[in-house]
């Protein structure tokens, strides 16, 4: 047996990943499949599940009626405009969070080496204490009466300007300012990786060749580092599609996100056959936003994480 | 060589940790009198009952049992108390339907009382054992629709949704909820978010049953509510009294025991019954199904719900308290408690404002009619 082991490479390979397969069996496979099941089911009056086969959630989320002949008539885009804004918003964040991040990670990946790892050090330290925690900070920085109005409105007091205190907490700037400072961190990381790793002889012959600064960067620079953007914005637009814990403490709970909608069926409305089908439209249209993206941009030949 | 330090001192650790343990366990020993950690002598229990579980298992509200109830519990009666926590009716509601949890005792409010007997979720209370609980309680929260003859459960904290402002910043207060939709308020408003109590509260303005499950009434409430949704600026059932303390807003709709602590730290925020009734609420005990250590339960109920330990509630939740016997205990041995409590409308509300409240009840199969109008007005911007 113990020969066996040591000369078969395929057992070995199948002990080494069978922790982690039995882990995702367990907790992702066959947990989807349920989602799956209950998806096509039907709500019970008490909450429950009633096991059938029906696309009334389905058809309800797109916002159409079961009986419903003319699709025109009756189109409700309610639950369209709640996926809409969550993309939306994932969208907005990506993009913000790539402007700030790339300057950043260019940076540390020009400084001196042993300057580097000071630096992502530095990145890394907000990461320690829980997300929750920082984003209840960010309501203190925040309020009318809050740490930013205060600054504000003593250097307004010392030159003699009128101030009324901002309202910052509460509205979509804010969630946007806290989904972006929330995912930063996962953006810079793969772009510093990719930069750090491209050839410093690619510069000097480019030099050579005759390029200046801004076309070594345009066709050096930018070209070798999208994988690293590629798979930080994986990092960060798919984590924002799902997440409604900053929306709900910066954003006031006054708007629904697709995140927002799901969680309210599981436990509110008692519906999780409509819940389970949001869920599954979530996957799914998160998968195929991801795999349009890769596709068009490619991860280049190696995934960079 | 470094390895082997590493590991001796793990065991050390462990060992330490494993003798930490061992004398929790070996003391609360003879000793007649049995003191707190914190310092509080623990009242003996009367009547004291037998009990053979160790443990018990409690499925409660975040927030809502003072500490010494627990450790006197243990040291009284060696039952180890375990208890995890919720912050929603529909989260204990689901978790418990879900089956396999092993709690004794939960804290469901009315509405959702109706629902989890029906569906078989508590079982009947063994009312001989618990005579001298049922002597302690005030009438006026007992034999309630919800349950009409207490045949499973049993008061334990009420409370009321009703208005909240700050009369430093509010000149023209609001008095009914129909003054929620006056356009000077835009912008300056925090509501629980619920959506039972929001589209209730709409309905009452309405003149329609805050129960209804007509789908006319409840479209005329859905169009009524897009109007004041985007005026208001938090929605939070966790800790409202934080925005209108910091100043975020001035009014809104909020609970007793929030009110009551804002106006103890605040005292120019008010509370106001609205002339169409308030929203009346009652947090009850009851026993689940296939509660595992059913005679830990009923001692449980008795010890905590005596006067002498209930009291504890004046000091740490000061919602309306259905204990008469613990409000008399206060009164003789407290008064810096009893005073503050008797003398709030918003903990003793007057007569006058209970009769004219309204109850939530389940609404059954009309409930996804209730989310579907919370989504909407909340996702139609």
């Amino acid at each position: 047996m113990l020969q066996r082991l040591r000369e078969d490479k395929a057992l070995q390979g199948l002990l080494l990943i069978a922790p982690t397969l039995l882990w995702m069996i367990v907790l992702l496979i066959i947990p989807l499949i349920l989602t799956l099941v209950v998806s096509f089911g039907r709500r019970a009056p008490d909450g429950g599940v009633i096991f059938t086969f029906t696309l009334d959630n389905y058809i309800r989320l797109l916002g159409l009626q079961p009986d419903c002949l003319n699709p025109f008539a009756c189109f409700d885009p309610l639950y369209v405009s709640i996926l809409f804004r969550s993309l939306s918003l994932a969208f907005n964040t990506t993009v913000i969070v790539i402007l700030l991040a790339y300057p950043l990670a260019y940076f540390i990946a020009r400084a001196p080496h042993e300057r580097r790892n000071t630096f992502l050090f530095l990145v890394l330290v907000p990461l320690w204490t829980n997300f929750v925690i920082r984003v209840y900070a960010w309501m203190m920085l925040l309020r009318t009466q809050g740490a930013i109005n205060g600054v504000l409105g003593w250097l307004a007091g010392l030159l003699g300007i009128p101030f009324t205190p901002l309202e910052m907490l509460y509205t979509p700037g804010a969630v946007l300012v806290g989904m972006v400072y929330e995912f930063l961190p996962f953006m810079i990381l793969p772009i510093y990786t990719s930069l750090e790793k491209i050839d410093p002889s690619l510069y000097e012959a480019a030099a050579d060749l005759g390029a200046n600064a801004l076309k070594t960067f345009w066709r050096v620079t930018l070209p070798l580092s999208l994988p690293g953007v590629v798979a930080g914005t994986i990092l960060v637009f798919v984590p924002v599609m799902g997440t409604f814990v900053v929306s709900d403490l910066l954003g006031g709970k006054q708007v629904i996100l697709v995140g927002n909608l799901i969680q309210r069926q599981f436990l509110d409305a008692r519906d999780p056959t409509f819940g389970s089908a949001a869920s599954l439209v979530l996957m799914v249209l998160t998968l195929i936003v991801t795999l349009f993206y890769t596709r068009k941009f490619g991860f280049g030949k190696e995934i960079v994480v | 060589m470094k390895r082997v330090n590493t590991l001796f001192s793990f065991l050390v650790l462990f060992s330490l940790l494993l003798a930490a343990c061992g004398g929790g366990a070996a003391g609360g020993g003879e000793a007649k009198e049995f003191v707190t950690s914190s310092g509080f002598v623990c009242p003996p229990p009367d009547p004291k009952l037998e009990v053979t579980s160790k443990q018990l298992n409690l499925f409660v509200w975040t927030e809502y049992l003072p500490t010494e109830w627990k450790e006197c519990f243990t040291l009284v009666y060696g039952v180890q108390v375990n208890h995890d926590e919720y912050s929603s009716n529909e989260e204990m509601y689901a978790k418990l339907s879900a089956g396999g949890s092993n709690y004794d005792l939960v804290q469901p409010t009315d509405y959702i009382v109706s629902l989890m007997i029906k569906q078989g979720l508590i079982q009947k209370l063994d009312k001989s054992r618990l005579q001298a609980v049922f002597a302690n309680m005030d009438a006026n929260y007992m034999n309630l629709e919800f349950d009409p003859n207490n045949d499973y459960t049993l008061p334990y904290q009420a409370g009321t949704d009703a208005l909240i402002y700050n009369a430093d910043k509010v000149q023209n207060p609001p008095k009914r909820w129909a003054d929620l939709w006056n356009p000077e308020y835009a912008g300056r408003m925090v509501f629980l978010d619920d959506s039972r109590i929001v589209i209730g509260m709409t309905l009452i303005t309405l003149g329609y049953d805050p129960n209804t499950t007509d789908p006319a009434q409840l479209n005329e409430a859905k169009e009524k509510l897009k109007e004041l949704v985007p005026r208001v600026k938090l929605f939070d059932s966790d800790s409202p009294k934080t925005a209108l303390i910091a100043g975020d807003v001035d009014l809104g709709l909020t609970w007793t025991g929030e009110a009551f602590i804002a106006n103890q730290e605040v005292p120019s925020i008010t509370y106001v019954y609205p002339e169409e009734g308030a929203i009346l609420w009652q947090d009850n005990w009851a026993i689940v199904a296939n509660a595992p250590n059913l005679d830990a339960a009923y001692a449980w109920l008795n010890y905590t719900m005596q006067p002498n330990l209930f009291w504890l509630m004046l000091r740490d939740f000061p919602y309306i308290n259905p204990n008469k016997g613990a409000l008399e205990f206060a009164k003789a041995n407290h008064p810096d408690l009893y005073e503050p409590y008797i003398n709030s409308p918003i903990t003793n509300p007057p007569q006058e404002a209970i009769e004219k409240g309204h109850r939530i009840k389940d609404v059954g199969e009309a409930l996804p009619l209730y989310d579907q109008i919370w989504t909407e007005i909340k996702g139609g911007q």
